[in-house]
């Protein structure tokens, strides 16, 4: 008997453990691919239209030490020497850098997107201390890595390595030297025997160029982006993808970069975006004057000032005008439209179900995440693997689709605080939300604007990805009104605005030579 | 402590509990979006003997979560059906030992979600959103003339639960909907006594529950399933088995959390009706 009954129980516990065990799915830091063979070299890449350098920089490097040369030969040298002694670690660094860095450090930027996305909370009087670059560390650290900011720092990141690899890439095929491996058989290349001429490093361009604006955009990570760009720039000579002469020939190239696109950072207007409470009124007054109604934040306690209102002054990339792309004025408050869209709110909620509420969360993006933009950065990143894209044409496609993504985010901002509309749980009595309602106006939805213009972007770039870039994008702009914090015409105009700004991107990209 | 063979007992159970503090890692704080969350469960529960030695247990809560008014956020509380629970309590040791009885127990108990509902959801979310495994050592000495002494240490593994959302933040980046809920270790201290002819049995408890894994809840932001949630708890609750209608007892308990961290501050208490037969 008593053996029975501990078998019963034995066998229990053993089935539990079992079971429990079953629960390992994988749970993946980053993207999982090695190393490719390019599906293209882009030889004329140096000739394409930079986005920044208008030529008159004078940036130059210097020719290449000959091949034959001893100062070539003792460069040869020290890679064997590395090579002979890799730790576990290095081999690991050289595995996961790939022959396109520039994914890897866009996966940096992102996370650093999520880490820093956190809203401020308030002072035990009421009062809210917003992030001061000047006083980096606090009381509420810099940045506060919202959609805006976001967008911006991915932007200037993508421009500044898009540049730098079209100076770099004149220069290789100037100099025509190779990678150390096909100079000596000893030499073993972890990415495989690439026709790219290696002098300059392009992995050396983006480890500096990402380094550097990374930094300026994320002050407070200064020693965790060093560490990260060492261990990139060893990886370089570990892989035996270059030698360090070709990684100094980078790095001069990423310097004049980083200091130009610093430049037009610094005057663009962004440091004018959020604007201080005088100004919030007026702006909330001006449009309570032209529509007899005004965004109100319902946080308690209340916030004096959305989320950067002046985000719509800053300088645009590809628009002349702001005002160019802003769209006609959502339905008055309380009008039949308005109405119609309040009930299909109300009734998502009253009638929520699974396949909605994963939707509005699949899309939310919200704080603590890397952001929409970010979202719509990993599906190029995953377009980029899939379609092996070389280094310099991955930074055009993250370039131009965040510099639309960017002047996306401008023009909707200038929306939301043009018309200054509320939001649901502003407008509708006692409604409730699956998604929390964000600090800044409604009309129009930020994931529609920025979703389109990345779509748009992406659909340009990968023509057979079309259908499945205007999927998400319907299915984000869709989301938020699952969420309860837009009405469909938020979403709807979002739409038409994000493509309609990035059909400017588009105008620029079909000249710029690389199509 | 045990239900004899061919004896079984049907409960339910109400139970409410609230915070208006939350532990932001080991920070105490309030949070205007959330306010005051209370959180309701309705549980029928069954608890049978097998054999004197060896009883089950199987039972389900209905949980519903929400804030009080105002708060800052107006978000959907949640509600549903969480996770159904079976378990096996064995009784290895029941000898007299001095001026009492000396028990010991093994119990081992499998849950896991019946609805789809969302974990990612905090702190609304009715559960964890994933199996757990609870493998648990109690023993006890009960004196003749009716205090006893308990304890109680236990490991709860736990899975993975499936979030919403393909990318999340817990220091450092995940891209997969899969978090994992960090497993724990429990342990209790219980002292009671039974009075009336073993018609009332007053008890108060000591709980603790930490998390051996997981990150902290960030810098006002909302708490995630990937946590690393500690807390102690007492408890005090009275019993009442009827002498009058045959099988019919009444229970009351009142909680309150001590310490904790990535938790809510619970303050709680419970009714429940139980109604014990033989089968």
């Amino acid at each position: 008997m008593k053996k029975n009954i501990l078998f019963v129980l034995v066998s229990c516990i053993c089935a539990g453990i079992f079971i429990a065990s079953c629960d390992n799915h994988e749970m993946p830091r980053y993207a999982a691919y090695s190393a490719y063979e390019y599906s293209q070299l882009d030889e004329n890449g140096g000739t394409w239209t930079p986005i920044l350098l208008t030529g008159q920089e004078g940036i130059t490097v210097d020719p290449p030490a000959d091949v034959n040369s001893a100062e070539y030969q003792s460069e040869l040298d020290e890679v064997k020497g590395l090579q002979a002694n890799l730790s576990k670690k290095q081999r690991e660094e050289v595995q996961y850098w790939t022959n396109n860095p520039l994914l890897r450090w866009n996966e940096i930027a992102n996370e650093l997107a999520a880490k820093y996305n956190l809203i401020p909370g308030p002072n035990p009087d009421g009062t809210y201390t917003l992030p001061n670059p000047a006083t980096p560390e606090g009381p509420s650290p810099f940045p506060f890595a919202h959609p805006a900011y976001t967008c911006r720092m991915l932007a200037y990141l993508s421009v500044a390595q898009f540049d730098a690899l079209i100076t770099a890439w004149s220069y290789k095929y100037e100099y025509n030297r190779m990678g150390p491996s096909h100079y000596d058989d000893e030499i073993e290349s972890a990415y495989g025997h690439s026709d790219l001429p290696s002098y300059p490093s392009d992995g050396a361009v983006v480890a500096f160029v990402s380094r550097d604006i990374l930094k300026a955009m994320f002050p407070l990570e200064a020693a965790y982006l060093d560490e990260r760009a060492e261990q990139h720039l060893g990886s370089l000579l570990w892989s035996g993808a270059n030698v360090p002469s070709d990684i100094d020939a980078g790095k001069q190239i990423a310097t004049e970069i980083v200091q130009i696109a610093k430049a037009r950072a610094a005057a663009d207007g962004m440091s004018k975006a959020q604007v201080n409470k005088v100004i919030s009124d007026s702006i909330a007054q001006s449009a309570f004057d032209r529509y007899g109604w005004k965004w109100e934040n319902m946080e308690i306690p209340k916030r004096p000032v959305g989320l950067a209102p002046f985000f719509s002054q800053v300088q645009m990339w590809s628009v002349p005008n702001v005002e160019d792309v802003r769209p006609g004025p959502p339905p008055a408050i309380g009008s039949a439209e308005f109405q119609e869209a309040a009930r299909e709110l109300q009734d998502h909620q009253d009638n929520m179900t699974e396949e909605k509420r994963k939707i509005a969360n699949w899309w939310a993006d919200g704080l603590g995440t890397y952001t929409p933009p970010g979202h719509w950065n990993r599906f190029a990143k995953e377009f980029l693997i899939k379609y092996k894209q070389n280094p310099l044409r991955s930074a055009r496609t993250m370039a131009y689709m965040n510099m639309a993504i960017m002047d996306a985010g401008i023009s909707c901002w200038d929306a939301k605080y043009y018309y200054h509309y509320p939001r649901p749980v502003q407008t509708i009595k006692g409604f409730k939300t699956i998604l929390g309602t964000p600090n800044f106006p409604s009309y129009t939805s930020g994931h529609s604007t920025f979703s389109a213009a990345a779509a748009t972007v992406l659909s340009h770039i990968f023509p057979a990805e079309k259908s499945l870039c205007d999927t998400w994008a319907n299915e984000a702009a869709e989301s938020r009104i699952y969420a309860g914090i837009h009405y469909r015409f938020d979403s709807e105009v979002g739409l038409t605005q994000g493509k309609a700004v990035a059909q400017y991107t588009l105008d620029k990209m079909m000249v710029d030579g690389a199509e | 402590m045990m239900m004899k063979k061919r004896e079984a007992c049907f409960a339910l159970m109400y139970d409410r509990g609230s915070f208006d503090h939350y532990w932001e890692g080991t920070n105490l704080r309030t949070n205007e979006t959330i306010a005051t969350v209370t959180r309701v469960s309705v549980m029928p529960m069954i608890a049978i003997g097998i054999l004197d030695q060896l009883n089950a247990y199987i039972g389900v809560p209905y949980v519903k979560t929400e804030s009080d008014e105002p708060n800052g956020g107006q978000l959907q509380g949640a509600k549903g059906f969480q996770d159904l629970t079976i378990a096996l309590k064995y009784r290895a040791v029941h000898t007299d030992m001095g001026p009492g009885k000396f028990s010991a127990f093994v119990a081992s108990g499998y849950a896991f979600p019946i609805t789809n509902y969302l974990s990612d959801y905090r702190p609304y979310s009715i559960g964890n959103g994933t199996q757990e495994l609870s493998l648990r050592g109690i023993v006890q000495y009960r004196w003749d003339m009716g205090l006893y002494l308990r304890g109680m240490g236990g490991h709860l593994f736990r899975g993975q639960t499936a979030a919403e959302r393909d990318y999340y933040y817990a220091n450092g980046s995940y891209y997969t909907r899969w978090m994992d809920v960090p497993s724990a270790w429990e342990y209790n201290v219980v002292a009671g006594f039974w009075l009336f002819d073993n018609s009332l049995k007053i008890e108060g408890t000591y709980y603790k529950m930490q998390s051996t894994s997981g990150d902290d809840i960030r810098k006002y932001n909302a708490a995630q399933p990937t946590n690393r949630v500690i807390f102690d708890q007492i408890n005090a609750s009275v019993q009442y088995f009827s002498k009058h209608v045959k099988g019919l007892g009444a229970l009351v308990y009142y909680n309150q959390m001590l310490n904790g961290r990535n938790m809510g501050k619970f303050a709680g208490f419970g009714v429940g009706a139980t109604y014990q037969f033989s089968y």
